[in-house]
């Protein structure tokens, strides 16, 4: 018995000293997957108050399952892709016929969305690091220039008489004549400040509306809980006056949106909550077609599964149902209206949806730009793929797309804040 | 059993050669830009002055990341501000791989086993493992603990908990940081110093 044990003893090292020497060849990848199994499973209250008052430091992972567990947001290359990289990947992005994809702008590290000055500069957002971008094109070279640094979660910006409008967390700020200025910008004014400052879900995007107010979204600083009362909603804000409305509630992390052309309504991507499978629950497209509607979150998700916990005797009927279900974990952000003259007819006032993907999935999708087309009154939706190709094998990513801008000509721009470029997708009839 | 690790080894193998070509970071550029830190982080990424750490075997991604940040000024240090700003980011690519690709630096013999004790219940308590892995080398864009230079981990738990350095886009050290006592600060050091 006794030498029995000191030989598997002895098998078990050589065993390790292998293991040792896989690792070493192989990635950090193999020894993360080991401390993935070795650590117990989290718990989290996240329906307390004290959860929102000072999330854990790995509030992305609150309600963590057995199933999904060791799940977790990848981190891209800190440098983006490489010129080389860029081109390697240009090719192996799907289109429709008649499409074509090229590389606009490299080196726009963690871009974000996206927006044009009156003369042509495009300005560009990005998230951690706090940048944000003016592109001007030089005799067919683009530009990048780093305008401003430092401010915290710049995702979302805008450009308005000659202004340019950055929200970071919880400060717009407006910065006049930016385009005479993009050497110095000065600090900018902050016209709007009634936000929290909650880092969690706190990162926004802006729409502009006809009559000139800015419509931002107020995510939940967790996954899944009874929000404070400040957030999960999307307000409709006067950037000339600080005046605000609560515009649409029960909406859990949106960070993209557009008006309709038709109808001047706003509809906006909506990121469900995570952690409950793969599968499920699906994110949405919404459609907001009065004030104060309520789109079910933290009681319902998808439009039709009560929440196991949050539900509290809420049922699905009682709130405004999405649009679309776009799938789980495809993480839908920035989204535009087609307006333009350059695709084919078809494509007029459809909606094509940049798709972040999945973390919180074992098999990675989204990933991708989606096309949705719909009636004005958001019925009859259909969903095709426009372009992907961006996710290689289960969980890895070349790129994740997050917005899209709309050029003079009727091409569009898109953003990938991992790559760190800006894609131009145009169409010739041939 | 032993053909299921080689067959791992081998994956391995697979991978580095399938990802080499498109990354392409180069070390030997790497360790030629590296000649300027030698100055305060020391020969071979191994620092003997106080307060600046050690690089070697410091993790690519959390490396690059840094340099990233203190480039935009996300991260801020005057030493490092008007060194970075001359970094491209091939530059940054290559210190990556050049850091990463040094021996670490192993901590010194443990003078006080009571301490690292206590740092140790600390870590367990405070979740670090979970990024930075149960033997603190770090995975990914998360640094390497291990063998760091005590003095330096101090320094950095207090710039974290000041709001001094803010971390990676979730700002996950600041909230950890926030609540530590100086008494779990002190342990915490000790025991990754020593490890």
């Amino acid at each position: 018995m006794k030498s029995m044990f000191n030989r598997s003893v002895l098998a078990n090292r050589s065993i390790l000293a292998f293991a040792a020497i896989a690792l070493l060849a192989g990635t950090t990848f193999a020894s993360a997957q080991q401390a993935d199994k070795n650590r117990p499973l989290k718990k989290y209250e996240s329906g307390t108050k004290e959860f929102w008052t000072h999330p854990p430091d790995d509030w992305f992972l609150g309600d963590e399952t057995e199933a999904q567990k060791g799940l977790a947001p990848p981190s891209g290359p800190p440098t983006g892709a490489s010129d080389a990289e860029l081109a390697a990947m240009m090719k192996k992005i799907k289109l429709p016929p008649g499409f074509k994809i090229e590389v606009y702008a490299s080196n726009v590290l963690a871009a974000r969305q996206m927006a044009w000055g009156d003369k042509g500069t495009l300005f560009v957002g990005s998230f951690g690091l706090g940048n944000v971008y003016a592109i001007k094109d030089n005799n067919g070279k683009k530009e990048v220039k780093t305008i401003l640094k430092g401010l915290n979660m710049p995702t979302g910006l805008t450009f308005k008489d000659g202004a340019l409008y950055v929200i970071a967390v919880d400060k717009l700020i407006k910065y006049d004549n930016a385009e005479a200025n993009l050497d110095n910008l000065g600090q900018g004014k902050v016209v709007y400040d009634d936000m929290p400052s909650y880092a969690a879900h706190g990162w926004k995007y802006i729409t502009v509306d006809k009559d000139g107010w800015f419509y931002l979204p107020f995510g939940p600083p967790f996954n899944v809980g009874i929000p404070p009362t400040s957030v999960s909603q999307i307000r409709r804000v006067d950037p000339k006056t600080g005046n605000a409305e609560i515009w649409a509630l029960g909406v859990r992390n949106s960070v993209g949106g557009d008006i309709d052309p038709r109808t001047g309504k706003y509809w906006f991507t909506e990121n469900a909550r995570d952690w409950i499978s793969d599968d499920l629950p699906s994110d949405k497209l919404n459609m907001i077609s009065k004030i104060g509607e309520h789109f079910g979150y933290p009681y319902c998700h998808q439009g039709n599964l009560p929440d196991d916990k949050f539900a509290m005797g809420h049922k699905c009927s009682e709130f405004t149902p999405p649009v679309f279900n776009l799938g789980a974990h495809v993480a839908p952000l920035g989204m535009k209206f087609y307006t333009g003259n350059q695709f084919p007819a078809e494509y007029k006032n459809s909606i094509l949806i940049a798709e972040h993907g999945s973390w919180n999935r074992h098999k990675y999708q989204g990933g991708r730009i989606v096309r949705i087309t719909a009636g004005p009154d958001g019925k009859n939706a259909k969903q095709e793929i426009f372009a992907s190709g961006w996710i290689e094998g289960d969980q890895g990513y070349l790129g994740r797309p997050n917005d899209i801008l709309l050029d003079k000509d009727g091409s569009i721009l898109v953003a990938d804040d991992w790559a760190g470029a800006i894609y131009r997708i145009s169409y010739s009839k041939k | 059993m032993l053909r299921q690790f080689g067959s791992r080894a081998l994956l391995g193998g697979a991978l580095v050669l399938a990802v080499a070509p498109t990354r392409a970071a180069d070390i030997a550029a790497g360790k030629e830009k590296a000649e300027m830190c030698v100055g305060c982080h020391g020969e071979n990424g191994i620092s003997q002055m106080e307060n600046i750490p050690s690089l070697a075997g410091q993790l690519d991604q959390f490396v690059q990341w840094q340099l990233v940040f203190f480039r935009a000024g996300a991260r801020k240090n005057e030493q490092m501000q008007p060194i970075v700003e001359q970094l491209n980011n091939e530059d940054i690519r290559n210190l990556g791989a050049y850091f990463a690709s040094l021996t670490p630096p192993k901590g010194p013999k443990d003078d006080d086993p009571d301490l690292s004790a206590k740092g140790k219940q600390a870590a367990a308590g405070r979740r670090c493992a979970s990024c930075h892995t149960d033997t603190y080398v770090g995975t990914k864009a998360v640094a390497r603990l291990a063998g760091q230079r005590e003095e330096y981990l101090v320094k950095a738990l207090h710039d974290y908990k000041s709001g001094v350095r803010s971390g990676g886009a979730q700002a996950v050290m600041a909230d950890v940081a926030y609540p530590l006592s100086e008494e779990e600060i002190t342990a915490l050091a000790h025991y990754l110093a020593h490890l």
